[in-house]
């Protein structure tokens, strides 16, 4: 802080989001990890197939259909890799998202009002996009 | 399928590399690798990339934000422009003519590749402007011999308007548009390249990380070829984010110049193509 005009984060915050960003970057990141090489172990488990099969075996399963909650959670206790692979990328989505939802928390926590309502913008428009099925 | 797996993996790991280091994502990367040496359908190229920009954003910002690389004041104050220009996306989108759009984009970044020629890094403000000042956005990195050099930040509403016009991007084009977010900070907002790579990296997993959610939900990703690429990208990243902070900034802005050409090529292509 450097003067009555000034309105930044203060320096209790930055080092805060400097230890716990990478922190929570980094669990959710480990988590999406393992699943992705799961999925590929058990993938490969199942499979003996040569290149060009296994790239016809993959754009057979690109089936393009959502796979509701329940169907997947159920696929991945059959232990299909597929199922968990897609869990693991759906956990990888969730990275960015939980970072801003963590600086949201903190600023409000830390009473930063402005930065909190910046933050607040962005996961509004974040879940906007999201329902509109087009951002990215 | 093993060797299916490894090509992925290896050429994801590049793309990863690459698009840490740069700022830009490794989205535009990957696309062409896949289809070209992989022969992964383009569909599944797309939503690949999608996943692979998350995961370079997720690997590179481990370190960047750790070792003080990223000025994450500016990405929060940027990333309510972005995802402005990308609601705005969405809403025009069929309104708009994509033609134009990646016509203009690829002037825009064959003029952005002239200017980054031009600058010189001695140029760095040290001092932020009124505005940047009153939001605290100046910020440090880490210098030699473990001290700190420090930096200001300028014209916050410019740089602010090209974030706009790249969450614009995305929404329109399904692009990471991680160019045009370097080039706001580096050349617009006078941020150290090495800063605005890092921060760069940082915001744009936000948005890519929203469009990958919907891809995944509509089932618009094909996971034996997304997740090799996202554990490539993944690796690939977080090397790209330990080699950074050693990189010669020259050879830097180089490489950066050389990716804007190929955007700005394959944007004209896509133009004039219509692919």
């Amino acid at each position: 802080m450097t003067g009555g005009m000034v309105i930044p984060m203060n320096n209790a915050e930055d080092r805060i989001l400097r230890v716990w960003t990478p922190i929570l970057l980094r669990v959710i990141l480990a988590a999406a990890v393992s699943l992705l090489s799961i999925g590929l172990l058990v993938s490969l488990r199942h499979s003996n197939s040569d290149y060009s099969s296994a790239l016809e075996t993959i754009r057979q399963s690109f089936a393009s259909r959502p796979r509701p909650p329940e169907s997947l959670l159920r696929e991945i206790a059959e232990g299909n890799p597929i199922a968990i692979a897609t869990l693991g990328l759906f956990v990888l989505t969730l990275v960015p998202l939980a970072r801003v939802s963590f600086c949201f928390l903190l600023f409000l926590k830390q009473r930063s009002f402005v930065f909190a309502s910046f933050t607040a913008y962005v996961l509004v428009g974040l879940i906007l996009g999201m329902l509109l099925g087009r951002i990215g | 399928m093993l060797t299916l797996i490894v090509l992925l993996i290896g050429l994801a790991l590049i793309a990863g590399f690459v698009g840490s280091l740069s700022g830009l994502g490794g989205g535009m990367f990957i696309v062409p690798a896949l289809v070209i040496f992989a022969h992964v359908p383009m569909q599944a190229a797309v939503g690949a990339s999608l996943m692979a920009v998350v995961a370079t954003s997720a690997g590179a910002s481990v370190a960047f934000v750790r070792d003080g690389w990223t000025n994450l004041k500016v990405a929060i104050v940027l990333e309510c422009a972005t995802v402005t220009g990308a609601i705005a996306g969405a809403f025009l989108a069929g309104l708009a003519s994509t033609t134009v759009l990646e016509s203009l984009f690829a002037v825009v970044m064959l003029q952005s590749a002239y200017f980054s020629l031009r600058k010189r890094d001695g140029d760095l403000p040290t001092s932020s402007d009124r505005l940047c000042r009153r939001l605290g956005l100046d910020g440090s990195f880490p210098g030699c011999n473990g001290s700190s050099v420090s930096y200001g930040v300028a014209n916050l509403p410019g740089g602010a308007a090209l974030m706009m016009l790249a969450g614009l991007m995305s929404g329109l084009l399904g692009i990471g548009s991680g160019a045009l977010k370097v080039i706001a900070m580096d050349q617009i907002m006078h941020l150290p390249l090495k800063v605005s790579s890092a921060t760069s990296n940082f915001m744009i997993g936000v948005t890519a990380g929203a469009g990958a959610l919907v891809f995944l939900a509509r089932g618009n990703v094909l996971p034996m070829v997304a997740a090799p690429v996202a554990l490539g990208v993944t690796a690939g990243a977080i090397a790209g984010s330990k080699l950074l902070p050693y990189a010669d900034v020259r050879w830097l802005r180089a490489g950066f110049v050389g990716a804007l050409v190929l955007i700005a090529l394959e944007m004209g292509w896509r133009a004039l193509t219509g692919v």
